[in-house]
């Protein structure tokens, strides 16, 4: 039972910045003083957003990259709405780690959008960074895909963007809206109840 | 000018102070109070064979997950084989390249090693602790980097093997004249401590049975031996990817909280009714999850409080991997986290699921819940949100913070001069049956900070003369005086040490274990007096320093 209408998650290899990403659209700041470290598990963040006018909130799942968690992560992205892939451009590991994500959304989850996003535009804007992974090889994976997108979470650039089209997305999908319309009114049920099972002790 | 006596003289008795019960001591304790002394003993007595097969006692968590009775006994076993977190294909398949790499590094020359293990990376540290597979593969290595030191986890790996195969034998240690070599081999895994420390050998065993013990806790045992029996060639490192940090801080803390010598667990200081609200305010809200095992609430390496399904207790050493696992991961600090967590003293087979986060912004307490029920975190993300409303609410959180910032107006933030007798410096002391602990001087959150940012260049051996002993300088010297209470064949029940640097009194009956540090010189039973009071203000203030209750869902 989960009070967010949309379910992103994010994955993609170790230290490609999943967890900056989240953190700059969530909180809208990036920390470079921090060390990197790698994160626990998964972390969870909720933000609201609006789209058409409506308001919905919306669930990030910001899973681990590293190896150790692989299995686990399976049970963050079923179910989701939409899911970020995301490599780094200098890092052609990074890139097949996201070949192999493609696949296992595509046999496990198919109704997922899926958006790729090519983390730390900054260090490649700034020439810190050597792009190893070929433009056109990205364009073609791209085409069957909900979006591709070059972000920064260190400057912000294109980050809102991102979720923004997702959630638009989302709205925009039938088939999604009708899943959120009946989440919602099944809530509003299980409140009502609670609240009528709890009588005794608000009005008293 | 040591004295030891094995029997406490009568002259010396304070027996009057403890008149019914020692201070701290209650009934029902939330943690399990065995001693890692014994579980050490057991250790040395093993034989070969038994070693070998470090086969895992029968699963807690299905145990839990059985009589929950909700799930039918395939989803139990669907659930078992999906959380393992490596699938059998790619634990093969993966390690092929990672071990093209090691091969590489071996073709280095025999010089070029040496002169590596010369490297100011290397050399004058007080405590290396290497980490090896049982075919000589490189895991961890305390300082520098492991892909270089190749060469010596053969060498380790040989005269473990060497001693095992010609001689039927345990390899335990080897001692030079300012050098200890500790050696500890656990299922597939070889464990070594280098140590110039005063820690004797016990101490040196228990730091690399929690060093292996983490391991566990973020593979589970199960795994961590069906990789190698798949693959004895396995490069862990591939796993392992960010769990170094977790070793790391591990080592640290080791040696700087005394919590890890006694095999006990400090608690945070809080008023009795504060600590009650707290653990009210998580009762009430958890009592209708039906999964939920522990509800652990913690604060800078410290228990707030405890809840517990019944019958299931905490070891210490598997709360002081939480409180690793807390104390080193910043990423708890921004957002909810849903992981797996292997206790290994609870359940080494398999993973309880926790719900991780922080109280809220203003307050530093940590709460986690532990479950066995994997897609349970909707359901406690909300109930971590009325229990974190209730303790604002009920104040709380004021009262965390307070004792967290050792406010000046708490009797335990300086209890020395509360107590009021100058001639103690600093003491220690464990309530046995509760497996609890408190000092005079708790460990500041900003010191352990500082251990962190020093730790990467630090570790070196230095000859400063220190003008004003900190409290990590007064654990140290109490090492000794641990080692001798505890020695398996003579051990000491009381110990007073006078010189002219200062005078150390060790003192352990069948409830509890006191270190104090007075000034030097002093007169026994002048002393045996101060210790008196001492223990008297424990026992008043027991209700504060100690958890007394065991509370359940």
């Amino acid at each position: 039972m989960s009070r967010c209408d949309f379910k992103i998650v994010l994955l993609g290899s170790e230290h490609v910045g999943k967890t900056s990403l989240v953190l700059r659209f969530v909180n809208c700041r990036f920390n470079s003083g921090t060390p990197y470290q790698n994160t626990i598990g998964a972390a969870f963040c909720a933000k609201r957003m609006q789209s058409n006018g409506k308001d919905f909130n919306v669930g990030i799942w910001d899973t681990a990259g590293s190896e150790r968690y692989e299995a686990m992560t399976r049970m963050y992205y079923r179910g989701a709405h939409a899911a970020i892939i995301c490599y780094e451009a200098s890092s052609q590991a990074s890139w097949t780690r996201l070949r192999h994500w493609l696949q296992e959304l595509r046999t496990v989850e198919e109704d997922c959008k899926v958006y790729l996003c090519c983390t730390k535009k900054d260090l490649l804007d700034s020439g810190a960074a050597q792009r190893e992974v070929d433009e056109e090889i990205v364009a073609t994976y791209s085409q069957g895909l909900r979006g591709h997108f070059l972000t920064s979470s260190k400057t912000g650039e294109n980050v809102d963007e991102l979720f923004q089209k997702i959630v638009d997305d989302c709205v925009a999908d039938m088939r999604v809206m009708k899943g959120v319309e009946e989440a919602r009114v099944q809530l509003q049920k299980e409140d009502a109840a609670y609240r009528a099972k709890h009588k005794d002790y608000c009005f008293c | 000018m040591a004295s030891t006596s094995k029997n406490i003289p009568s002259t010396a008795n304070p027996e009057n102070v403890t008149d019914d019960i020692e201070p701290g001591a209650c009934t029902d304790s939330i943690l399990n109070p065995t001693d890692s002394f014994e579980e050490f003993a057991s250790e040395m007595s093993s034989s070969l064979e038994e070693r070998n097969t470090l086969a895992a006692k029968s699963s807690t968590i299905s145990e839990i997950q059985s009589e929950i009775g909700e799930s039918s006994k395939e989803t139990l076993r669907e659930t078992k084989s999906s959380d393992n977190l490596q699938s059998k294909d790619d634990s093969i398949s993966g390690s092929a390249s990672s071990s093209n790499l090691t091969e590489q590094n071996g073709e280095d020359t025999e010089c070029e090693r040496d002169e590596y293990l010369r490297s100011p990376e290397l050399v004058n540290k007080e405590k290396h602790v290497f980490i090896l597979s049982s075919a000589g593969k490189p895991i961890y290595s305390r300082y520098g980097n492991e892909d270089k030191l190749a060469g010596l986890c053969g060498v380790i790996q040989a005269l473990v093997s060497v001693v095992e195969e010609q001689n039927q034998d345990i390899l335990r240690s080897i001692s030079t004249k300012d050098c200890k070599a500790i050696f500890l081999v656990k299922g597939p895994l070889i464990l070594v401590a280098v140590s110039k420390s005063n820690e004797s050998e016990t101490q040196l065993v228990l730091q690399l049975t929690y060093a292996f013990n983490q391991i566990v806790s973020v593979l589970t045992l199960t795994q961590l031996n069906r990789i190698f029996e798949q693959r004895r060639n396995y490069d862990l490192r591939r796993l392992l990817s960010g769990a170094e940090r977790l070793i790391d801080h591990l080592l640290i803390f080791m040696e700087k909280d005394p919590a890890f010598l006694l095999g006990a667990v400090r608690c945070l200081p809080l008023p009795e009714k504060a600590r009650e609200n707290i653990t009210n305010a998580i009762t009430s809200t958890c009592s209708k999850i039906r999964d939920l095992v522990f509800a652990i609430l913690i604060a800078g390496n410290q228990l707030i409080t405890l809840v517990r399904m019944k019958k299931y207790t905490l070891h210490p050493s598997d709360i002081h991997l939480l409180f690793n696992l807390v104390r080193s991961s910043e990423s708890f600090k921004t957002a909810e986290s849903w992981t797996p967590i292997c206790l290994p003293k609870f359940d080494a087979t398999g993973f309880l699921h926790g719900h991780v986060s922080y109280i809220s912004e203003d307050c530093q307490a940590c709460l986690l819940l532990l479950t066995v029920q994997r897609d349970a975190f909707f359901p406690l993300s909300q109930a971590k949100h009325t229990i974190a409303e209730k303790l604002r609410r009920s104040n709380c959180l004021v009262a965390i913070n307070d004792a967290l910032n050792r406010n000046k107006e708490l009797p335990t933030t300086n209890p020395l001069k509360h107590i009021g007798i100058p001639e103690i410096r600093h003491f220690m002391y464990k309530c046995k049956s509760t497996a609890q602990l408190f000092t005079s001087d708790p460990i500041s959150l900003d010191r352990l900070q500082d251990y962190r940012l020093r730790h990467k260049e630090g570790g070196d051996i230095t000859e400063k003369k220190i003008e004003k002993l900190s409290d990590i300088d007064y654990v140290r010297n109490y090492r000794k005086f641990c080692s001798q209470i505890h020695c398996s064949s003579t051990p000491a029940k009381l110990i007073f040490r006078s010189n002219s640097e200062n005078t150390v009194l060790a003192w352990v009956t069948n409830g509890f274990e006191l270190y104090v540090t007075f000034d030097a010189l002093m007169e026994k039973d002048h002393a045996i007096r101060a210790v008196d009071r001492l223990l008297h203000w424990i026992k008043k203030e027991e209700e504060r320093i100690f958890i007394m209750h065991a509370p359940t869902f």
